[in-house]
C-alpha cells in the first residue's frame, strides 16, 4: 500500500461514520491501485498541503456547529500546527490552494441547528477564500433526509455516500485510466473483491528468545503522554433502586497527584474504556485458532499503526491485551467491517451443513459488505443493536486472521463526559447515566464505557484526559444565567453552578420522578435555599409533585416574561444541555414563542432571527449528546 | 472498423459486484469487433420484465462468476435467446450440461475457435418454417405427442450432435474473460481454504496530470505560522443570513425504500411502546417454543429431520437468515440437535 501525497482522503469525526465512510472510500482508493494519504484532518501534515492536487473531504459537525474533535487536534504528539489552524490564518493568499482539486462530503443531522457547518466551514475557506477548485458540487448528507443533499429523498446518509464515492471514483478513473504493472502500462481494474489487502503494518510474533511469561507483567499503555492515569475516589448510585437507569455520581483525582488539573465549566474527560474479561474470553473461545499466540509477545511489522496512538498501546503487546484493551469487538459492526472481513469466511469445518452454508454464510457477509442499500444490515446489526461478536457467533465460518486484526477490527475509543465538579475540585466528578438496554437479542445491551464506569472499585486506576471546551466565556461573568438541563443534563451545569460565575442563576431542572431520579436532589435544595439559585423543578411522570408543569420547557413558559426579560432587557445568557432528540428543539420552539409572546418580535422570523445572533454571541448555548 | 457485431450481455446478479469482469468481457468481446448493444440481468429476463426483440444479435454473451459447469440456468430462456439471435448468430457462456436444449432450439455446437452455440437455420428441414422457434423447447417433453412434425429437428439435431468428435471438458469452455487479470500478481495464493492477500502495488502514472502545480513560493507561509492571533474567526465562515440555496449535489436518483422508523431515544408518540410490545411479543412466544421444545424432547431435537427446523429451513441459521416473523428471531444461531438453553444466553436489566 503505498503512500502518496498527491491524492488525500482527509476525515473529521465524532462518532465515527464519517471515518468510516473515509475508509470505505480508502479501501475501494487501494483496490483500484490508487496510492493516495489517509488520515484524519487533525493528523495531515499541513505542509503536505502543498504536495497535494487531490483533496476528498469526509467531515461531520459537532457541539455548536464545530468541526468533530479529530479534525482539530492532533492525535500525534508535538504537532500543534494542523491542517485547519493553518488554514484559518489570516494572511493567506487566495490562491493559496489553487493547485487543489477537491471534493467535499458533509455528515449532519438537521434537527440541530448549525447543521453541516463543518463542511460549510470547511467549503467556505478552502474553495471560496483560498481557491481550491471543486471538481463537483460537495454533498451534504442529512441523518433525517429533511435538508442537504438527499432531502425529501427518504434515502440515508450512506446514499449520499455512494453518490459521492461515485463521482469521485469516476473522476480519479477519467484521470488516470492506466497503471504501471512492472514494465507495462495497464488497464486500472479493481481487484478481486475476495482478495483481502494486506495493512502496512501488522502483527507477528516477536522473537522466540524472548519468551517470557508476560501474563504477569504489569499492564502499562505506552506512547501517549497526554494519557492521564486517575484514581477512584467515589462510584455510587444516585437514582433510587426501583428506578430503571442506574446514574452513576463518579469521582476520580489525578494518580500522581503531583499534577493540578485545571479545567472550566463545561469541559469534558475522556474515559478510556475495556471490554471484561467474560467478553474477550468469549471472543477468544469463537476465534478459537487465537488461543495458542493470544498470550505471547507480539511485534508490528511496520510500527505502531496512528490509529493506536491515542490514549497509549498496552504493554505487553499480546493479542488477549489488544483484545481487551484496543479491539471494540461489542461494537455494531460498520459496513467497513464486512467489507474488510467477509472474505475469511471460508471454514467449513464449523458449518453442520459443509460448503452449501459456507457459501450461504459467505454470501450473505458478502451482501452486508457491498450493498449500497444498508437496510438489510441495518435492521440485522443496527436495529438490534447487534455486536461484532454476536454476529461472529452466527457466522462461525468466519475464520480471521489475527495478524491483520488491527486493520478490520475497530479500535476502542474514549468516551467523553462533562464534568460536574467545580474548578477548583482536585476530585474530578463526573455524572454517568449507565446504559443498559433491551432489544429483540436477549442479552442486555450495554454500552461499553458506562458499564466499564459502573464495573469500577474505588481505588481502581482509570485511564483520561481532560479536554478544554470553551464553553463559558468571560463575557458571561455576572450575568443573568439560565440553566437547563434535564436529567444527566445537569453534569456541566452543577459545574456553572460551583464555578460561581454569576450571582444571577436560575436552574430548570427535570425528571421523571422526584423520588426516583431527582439527582442531587440535597445539593441543589441547599443551594436553592442560601440564594445560590432559583430553582425549578419538573417531573415528567409525577403531576402530584409537579402541578401544571410536565417538562421543563413547561416551566419555561410559565415564567416566560421574566425569563424573555432577562434576554432582552438584561443580556441573559441561555445555557442547555442535555440528550439530544426532541428535548432541545422543543425547548427551542418554546423559546421562540416567548420571544413572541413577551420580547417583541412580531413575527416568527424576527424571533428566529433574534435566537440566530444569540448563538452567534454565545449566548444561547446547547450542548447535547 | 464501422462495423460492429451487435452484442448482448447477459449477467448473473452477482457479476455486478465485480464490475472488473464485465469490463474485461467486453474488452475481450471488443477484440472481436462485438460491441455489446444492451446489457440486461438474467433475471430481469427470467421474470418477464424485459423482452427481447427477435433476430438482434450477432452475438449473445452470458457472463456468471460461477464455474461453467455449475451454470444453473433458465431453460425456457434458451428458446428466446435463439429467438433473438440473428441466423448464425452465437450463444456463448453456457456448457454441454445444456446440449439437448440447445440443440432442441437449433443451436449447433461448436468447440472452435471458441466453446459456442450457433444459431443454425434447420427450416428446411423441419417443414414447418412459420411455426415459431418458441414452441420447440417443447417436443421433448410434455407435448411431445403434437411434436410429430418437430421430432426431424430433433433427430437432425442429434445427428448433428454425432458428427462433432468429442465435447471439450468443461475447463477449456470457460470463457478465457473470466480470468482475472490480478491472479497473476497475487503472491501468496494458496489453497482455497486460505484467504487470498494481496499486497497493493498502487501507481499514479504522473505525466497524466499537468494542472496549475504548486508553485514553492506557497512554503513561506508556513514560517509565519508561530505568529499567534493572525487567525480568522470560524464563525464568519458561515453566513447565517446567506439566504440563497447552498449550492450541493441533490442526489435524484436511488430507490426511494423508505427506512424502517426508529423510535427515539426521548420517544413520546408510542413507537418506543409499540416497539417494545413487539420485543415482549416475540419473547413469549420464544418462551412458549422452548419450553414446548423442552418437555417433549423430540421437538426440540433438531437432528431428526422434519423437526429440525420451521418450514423455511433457517431457524437455525442465526438472525441474518431468519424469516421476519421468524419465532427464533433475537435468538443466536443454534446447532441442530442442541436444546436452547435460554437461560445461558439471556439476563435481566
Amino acid at each position: 500500500m503505498s503512500l502518496s501525497k498527491k491524492i488525500v482522503i482527509l476525515y473529521g469525526s465524532e462518532t465515527g461514520n464519517a471515518h468510516d465512510f473515509a475508509t470505505i472510500l480508502s479501501h475501494r482508493l487501494h483496490r483500484l491501485h490508487f496510492p493516495h494519504t489517509f488520515c484524519s484532518i487533525g493528523d495531515y501534515n499541513p505542509q503536505d498541503i502543498l504536495k497535494c492536487k487531490y483533496l476528498f473531504i469526509i467531515c461531520s459537525t459537532t457541539g455548536q456547529g464545530e468541526l468533530p474533535r479529530n479534525a482539530n487536534v492532533s492525535s500525534k504528539r508535538g504537532r500543534p500546527l494542523t491542517l485547519w489552524s493553518f488554514l484559518k490564518k489570516k494572511n493567506l493568499p487566495s490562491n493559496l490552494l489553487n493547485h487543489i482539486q477537491t471534493a467535499m462530503l458533509g455528515l449532519g443531522d438537521s434537527s440541530y441547528p448549525k447543521f453541516n457547518y463543518g463542511i460549510r466551514k470547511l467549503h467556505q475557506r478552502l474553495v471560496i477564500q483560498l481557491g481550491a477548485n471543486e471538481i463537483f458540487d460537495r454533498l451534504e448528507a442529512d441523518d433525517q433526509a429533511m435538508a442537504g443533499s438527499n432531502k425529501g429523498t427518504g434515502l440515508g446518509v450512506e446514499s449520499v455516500y455512494f453518490e459521492y464515492e461515485k463521482k469521485a471514483l469516476n473522476f480519479l478513473l477519467k484521470k488516470f485510466p492506466n497503471r504501471r504493472f512492472g514494465d507495462e502500462i495497464i488497464k486500472r481494474e479493481e481487484l478481486d473483491p475476495e482478495i483481502y489487502l494486506e495493512p502496512m503494518s501488522y502483527l507477528q510474533v516477536a522473537n522466540k528468545d524472548f519468551n517470557e511469561d508476560v501474563s504477569k507483567t504489569k499492564i502499562e499503555f505506552r506512547g501517549d503522554e497526554s494519557m492521564k492515569s486517575g484514581r477512584v475516589s467515589a462510584n455510587k448510585r444516585i437514582t433510587s433502586e426501583d428506578h430503571f437507569q442506574d446514574i452513576r455520581l463518579f469521582q476520580f483525582s489525578n494518580f500522581d497527584k503531583i499534577l493540578e488539573e485545571t479545567y472550566e465549566p463545561g469541559d469534558t474527560a475522556a474515559i478510556y474504556p475495556c471490554n471484561t474479561d467474560e467478553d474477550v474470553s468469549r471472543f477468544l473461545a469463537n476465534q478459537s485458532h487465537w488461543l495458542e499466540v493470544a498470550d505471547k509477545p507480539l511485534i508490528f511489522t511496520k510500527g505502531v499503526p496512528d490509529d493506536l496512538k491515542d490514549g497509549g498501546l498496552v504493554k505487553p503487546l499480546t493479542l488477549r491485551n489488544l483484545v481487551k484493551y484496543h479491539c471494540d469487538f461489542m461494537s455494531i459492526p460498520r459496513s467497513s467491517f464486512f467489507l474488510k472481513t467477509w472474505t475469511f469466511a471460508m471454514d467449513v469445518t464449523k458449518m453442520e451443513r459443509g460448503q452449501e452454508q459456507l457459501d450461504d454464510q459467505r454470501e450473505k457477509l458478502r451482501q452486508f459488505a457491498t450493498d449500497q442499500d444498508m437496510q438489510d444490515l441495518y435492521d440485522y446489526c443496527n436495529r438490534p443493536r447487534r455486536s461484532i461478536l454476536e454476529v461472529l457467533e452466527d457466522f462461525l465460518s468466519v475464520k480471521l486472521p489475527w495478524k491483520y486484526v488491527l486493520d478490520y477490527m475497530p479500535i476502542i475509543k474514549p468516551r467523553y463526559y462533562s464534568i460536574s465538579s467545580g474548578p477548583e475540585d482536585p476530585n474530578i466528578e463526573l455524572t454517568v447515566a449507565v446504559v443498559k438496554y433491551k432489544t429483540i437479542l436477549r442479552k442486555i445491551r450495554r454500552g461499553i464505557c458506562t458499564n466499564y464506569i459502573a464495573r469500577l472499585q474505588e481505588g481502581e486506576k482509570v485511564r483520561y484526559k481532560l479536554q478544554n471546551n470553551h464553553i463559558v466565556k468571560k463575557e458571561f461573568l455576572n450575568k443573568p444565567i439560565i440553566l437547563v438541563g434535564p436529567g444527566v443534563g445537569l453534569a456541566p451545569l452543577l459545574s456553572v453552578i460551583r464555578a460561581g460565575i454569576s450571582e444571577d442563576m436560575r436552574l430548570f431542572f427535570g425528571c421523571r420522578f422526584k423520588d426516583k431520579d431527582y439527582i442531587y436532589k440535597d445539593i441543589l435544595e441547599d443551594w436553592s435555599s442560601k440564594g445560590r439559585i432559583a430553582l425549578y423543578t419538573s417531573f415528567s411522570r409525577d403531576s402530584e409533585n409537579s402541578p401544571g408543569v410536565r417538562y421543563v420547557q413547561d416551566y419555561l413558559w410559565k415564567l416566560g416574561k421574566e425569563i424573555t426579560d432577562l434576554v432582552i432587557n438584561r443580556d441573559a445568557v441561555f445555557f442547555l444541555c442535555g440528550s439530544s432528540g426532541k428535548m432541545p428543539i422543543q425547548i427551542r420552539l418554546t423559546f421562540i414563542e416567548m420571544l413572541k409572546k413577551w420580547g417583541g418580535f412580531r413575527d416568527e422570523d424576527a424571533a428566529k432571527k433574534y435566537l440566530k445572533e444569540m448563538e452567534k454571541f454565545d449566548r444561547y448555548i446547547q450542548e447535547t449528546w | 472498423m464501422s462495423h460492429y457485431k451487435s452484442g448482448l450481455l447477459l449477467i448473473h446478479p452477482s457479476v455486478t459486484t465485480t464490475p472488473e469482469l464485465v469490463e474485461n468481457t467486453k474488452n475481450h468481446a471488443a477484440s472481436k469487433e462485438v460491441k455489446f448493444v444492451d446489457q440486461f440481468l438474467i433475471n430481469k429476463l427470467n421474470d418477464g420484465s424485459i423482452n427481447l426483440e427477435k433476430s438482434k444479435y450477432e452475438v449473445i454473451q452470458y457472463l456468471t462468476p460461477e464455474a461453467v459447469t455449475d451454470i444453473k440456468f433458465p431453460k425456457k430462456l434458451i428458446s428466446i435467446l435463439a429467438d433473438s439471435l440473428k441466423l448464425n448468430g452465437s450463444l456463448m457462456g453456457l456448457s454441454d450440461t445444456y446440449k439437448v436444449d440447445a440443440l432442441i432450439n437449433g443451436f449447433e455446437i461448436v468447440n472452435k475457435p471458441e466453446y459456442r452455440w450457433v444459431k443454425k437455420d434447420f427450416s428446411n428441414l423441419t417443414q414447418t418454417v412459420s411455426i415459431p422457434l418458441k414452441d420447440k423447447k417443447k417436443p421433448c417433453s410434455t407435448k411431445l405427442q403434437n411434436g410429430s412434425t418437430k421430432l426431424p429437428t430433433f433427430k437432425k439435431a442429434n445427428a448433428l450432435t454425432s458428427k462433432l468428435p468429442s465435447f471439450k471438458k468443461a475447463e477449456d469452455t470457460r470463457l478465457p474473460t473470466i480470468k482475472r487479470a490480478d491472479e497473476s500478481e497475487v503472491p501468496n495464493f494458496k489453497m482455497a481454504s486460505e484467504p487470498r492477500v494481496y499486497k497493493v502495488v498502487d501507481d499514479l502514472i504522473e505525466d497524466s496530470d499537468d494542472d496549475v502545480s504548486s508553485d514553492s513560493s506557497k512554503a513561506q507561509y508556513f514560517d509565519q505560522v508561530d505568529v499567534d492571533n493572525d487567525s480568522i474567526e470560524e464563525e464568519d465562515l458561515i453566513d447565517e443570513d446567506d439566504s440563497s440555496k447552498p449550492m450541493i449535489t441533490m442526489i435524484t436518483c436511488g430507490k426511494s425504500k423508505t427506512k424502517k422508523k426508529k423510535a427515539c431515544k426521548d420517544c413520546t408518540c408510542g413507537m418506543k411502546e409499540q416497539e417494545e410490545r413487539e420485543i415482549n411479543d416475540l419473547r413469549s412466544q420464544q418462551d412458549k417454543v422452548v419450553k414446548f421444545s423442552e418437555n417433549e424432547l423430540t421437538e426440540i431435537d433438531f437432528t431428526i429431520d422434519g423437526k429440525k427446523v420451521g418450514g423455511c429451513g433457517s431457524c437455525s441459521l442465526g438472525d441474518a437468515f431468519r424469516c421476519s416473523g421468524c419465532p427464533y428471531l433475537g435468538l443466536p444461531a443454534f446447532k441442530p440437535g442442541q436444546p436452547i438453553n435460554l437461560d445461558s444466553i439471556s439476563d435481566d436489566l
